[in-house]
């Protein structure tokens, strides 16, 4: 059972051309009684950070995403919340009703649908939330209900916003959440027992796109994956949830990871000077240097202990947020979040061949081979010689990204830091997709957070790609390995060699 | 009269309506039971409420011609049951394993197998004029969630699953088989009418289970063809277009 509680809540922000709007939904009951009740969690960063700071990027959050049953709706980024917008064309009309001019399908008009006016002299006023009676197709004349104010001509609303966004989110508590939790950190209470992982979103990286390896993922990717799945994980087939739902959870899905990548460069900008980690460290440094000169009876200033530290950096960062840098800092990171999910959406970003697939005959699938086996591209390090994922990458060590700490397990890993092996290519399952187009764009444009690198366009050029996605194809199916052509550093430096006792 | 029954009541397969007579023959028999021995029940305890407290008591345990009685008609109920369903059965797990009415060997065309797996339906066809090989071909065409099927015939699936145990369950044409790990199932069945029917998983399967929903498109002959060449030229794009001019 849900209870639909829409409490819209116009508010000027930041730079006053964009609306921030709460709807929300009261309780949600799971299953017999009173679920736990659904929260959005912070990164272990955010909890790191110095109390003042903390406050300020919790209350940050809640202000602009809101909380699961009070979501909030910041128009700068490129999500489609629901609604359909439009003008006051006049208001000539008998007295509660007006005409007007929709940019969106006015069907999905419903009798009292929630009316927000987002420009005009009602915006500001009381009356800037309220709902319509009722819509008039033919004549274009929208019924308001009383008190709606006296709107004039140029007037711009939007009629049921935050719809889709709601039944994205019922969508996603019903199907997602077991799995990719309430805050899409992939940590719902089954996802802890799934391998590979369940996706945390809050990277906002997707790892089976269309576009070119430094976008971000589409619409359509995100839609393909939920109507489809993903093979060979526990990734399921949505395709009967319907089309507007789908829609609908996409939405969802690219705001939770918007929300989760605005927490998470937020969190970055402040860490090295507001953790507690990082004054711990710095006092700790400070602590041995001072030891250090006092040991050898130089002159030397006490420094300051943690408590003192920690207190001195909240004074700190006041002046940080005096200075109007923390509201820069929420600028820049909203700014780019906001550009990169809207880049994702044009035709540019997309990886598209520019020839045909070049025709799949044996030698093609040879000259594939060669090109796999070479150290130009260097599959066969991880995805092993016979392409069975048994490459001798995943038996090394590797670093964790940015340290020179060690992972403790053996073989590679995603952005994410779970353990990941390289594609069994014999297993004849893709996880991206089958199609010839998908196994171009995996080489042309990597894996988005793993160790598989995008080629582009200058390492192999368009039909040599094309080589490899027919070699690749053809893994599943062959019987034998090919023995009529050999690897030249195998006949090189394998020749002389006698077999071992 | 058919309005429990899943749907708008009527089975589209040709078993269907056989099975669905099945199921009323036990709902009368159960019924009459029933209604019979609570009757008789009720008799009972009216009459022995009326007994005076000086009559003597009647045991009838260890009455040998009750026994038999009570044994005797049950087990001819069920043996009739058991008979009379014969035909329905051989028909829906073995005929289609039996000769054709000249002797020779009928031949089964299996359109795809359906590999359950949690929480989805993963089918693979041939390609169109091609049998169905026991492990994939390179022009094999994949679908997940969505079945189709030809109309006009029996068809044969080749039931699988990748984890534990499902069963394939399309409650409008009354087809219902287990899948089993490490089995390969081949299930019959036709649709009469062309259309969408709902396809469940009917074994509780996981936390997911309710997930598992699919859908059985059944198509005329030709459409289904149609569709799989169109699938087929889907699955093998290469995403080239031509540049308009």
């Amino acid at each position: 059972m849900l209870r639909e509680n829409l409490i819209s809540m116009p508010r000027c922000s930041r730079t006053g051309f964009s609306v921030l709007v709460t709807f929300g939904l009261a309780v949600m009951n799971l299953g017999c009684g009173n679920g736990p009740q659904a929260v959005f969690t912070y990164r272990p960063t955010t909890d790191d950070l110095i109390s003042e700071a903390n406050k300020a990027v919790t209350k940050t959050l809640t202000e602009d995403f809101g909380t699961p049953e009070k979501l909030v709706a910041w128009e700068r980024f490129p999500i489609n919340y629901g609604g359909v917008k439009g003008t006051v064309a006049s208001t000539d009309g008998p007295a509660g009703s007006v005409t007007v001019s929709l940019e969106g399908d006015s069907a999905k008009i419903s009798k009292n649908a929630s009316l927000l006016w987002i420009s005009g002299s009602q915006a500001n006023g009381k009356s800037a939330e309220t709902s319509v009676k009722g819509f008039n197709a033919e004549t274009k004349t929208l019924q308001l209900a009383s008190g709606a104010g006296a709107p004039s001509a140029g007037d711009r609303f939007v009629v049921g916003f935050g719809e889709d966004m709601q039944l994205g989110r019922v969508v996603y508590m019903k199907n997602c959440m077991h799995c990719h939790g309430v805050t899409g950190d992939g940590n719902g209470p089954t996802g802890k027992f799934l391998n590979p992982r369940p996706r945390d979103y809050r990277n906002g990286k997707f790892k089976f796109t269309s576009t070119q390896s430094q976008e971000k993922a589409t619409r359509d990717d995100l839609h393909r994956i939920v109507q489809y799945g993903i093979p060979g994980t526990y990734m399921p087939s949505f395709l009967l949830l319907g089309e507007r739902e789908t829609t609908a959870v996409v939405e969802y899905i690219r705001w939770l990871a918007v929300r989760g990548e605005f927490e998470k460069r937020f969190v970055e900008e402040l860490t090295n000077d507001y953790s507690q980690t990082a004054i711990k460290d710095s006092t700790d440094k400070a602590e041995k240097s001072y030891l250090e000169k006092k040991r050898n009876k130089e002159e030397a200033e006490k420094p300051l202990n943690l408590s003192k530290a920690i207190k001195a950096a909240g004074t700190a960062f006041k002046k940080y947020v005096d200075d109007k840098e923390l509201d820069g800092a929420i600028e820049e990171t909203a700014n780019l979040l906001a550009a990169a999910w809207t880049q994702a959406e044009t035709p540019e970003a997309l990886v598209v061949p520019t020839s045909q697939r070049v025709e799949d005959t044996p030698e093609s699938r040879e000259r594939g081979r060669l090109l796999y086996m070479s150290n130009t591209t260097k599959c066969y390090t991880c995805h092993g010689p016979t392409g069975r994922g048994d490459g001798a990458a995943t038996e090394d060590f590797w670093d964790k990204p940015g340290t020179n700490v060690k992972y403790p397990n053996r073989g590679l890993h995603d952005e994410w830091g779970n353990p990941l092996k390289p594609r069994n290519l014999t297993s004849g399952q893709y996880r991206g997709g089958r199609r010839p187009l998908d196994l171009f764009r995996r080489i042309r444009a990597g894996i988005k957070g793993t160790p598989m690198p995008a080629f582009g366009d200058t390492v192999l050029k368009e039909p040599q790609v094309w080589d490899i996605v027919n070699y690749v194809m053809s893994l599943p199916y062959q019987q034998k390995q090919p023995t009529a052509v050999k690897h030249p550093s195998e006949t090189v430096a394998n020749n002389e060699e006698k077999p071992a006792n | 009269m058919h309005w429990w029954f899943p749907g708008d009541g009527n089975a589209y397969s040709t078993l269907g309506g056989k099975i669905d007579d099945l199921f009323y023959l036990i709902l009368v028999i159960v019924s009459v039971t029933f209604v019979g021995t609570s009757a008789a029940l009720g008799y009972a305890l009216w009459r022995g409420a009326a007994i005076k407290s000086d009559e003597k008591v009647w045991f009838s345990h260890g009455s040998h011609s009750l026994e038999v009685i009570w044994t005797i008609v049950p087990s001819a109920v069920l043996l009739f049951i058991a008979l009379y369903q014969l035909d329905v059965w051989a028909e829906y797990r073995m005929k289609g394993f039996a000769k054709e009415k000249d002797g020779s060997p009928k031949v089964i065309t299996v359109v795809a197998e359906v590999t359950a797996r949690q929480f989805e339906w993963r089918i693979r066809y041939p390609a169109n004029g091609k049998p169905l090989k026991p492990t994939p071909q390179p022009d094999d065409i994949y679908s997940v969630n969505e079945l189709h099927v030809p109309t006009g015939g029996l068809v044969t699936i080749t039931l699988r699953t990748d984890d534990v145990q499902h069963a394939f369950f399309v409650p409008m044409l009354r087809v219902k088989q287990d899948a089993v790990p490490g089995k390969m199932i081949p299930v019959w069945f036709d649709a009469t009418m062309p259309g969408n029917y709902e396809m469940l998983c009917a074994e509780l399967c996981g936390w997911g289970h309710y997930k598992m929903k699919a859908m059985l498109v059944a198509q005329s002959a030709d459409d289904f063809e149609a569709w799989k060449d169109k699938a087929s030229a889907d699955q093998f794009d290469d995403g080239y277009r031509k540049p308009a001019e």
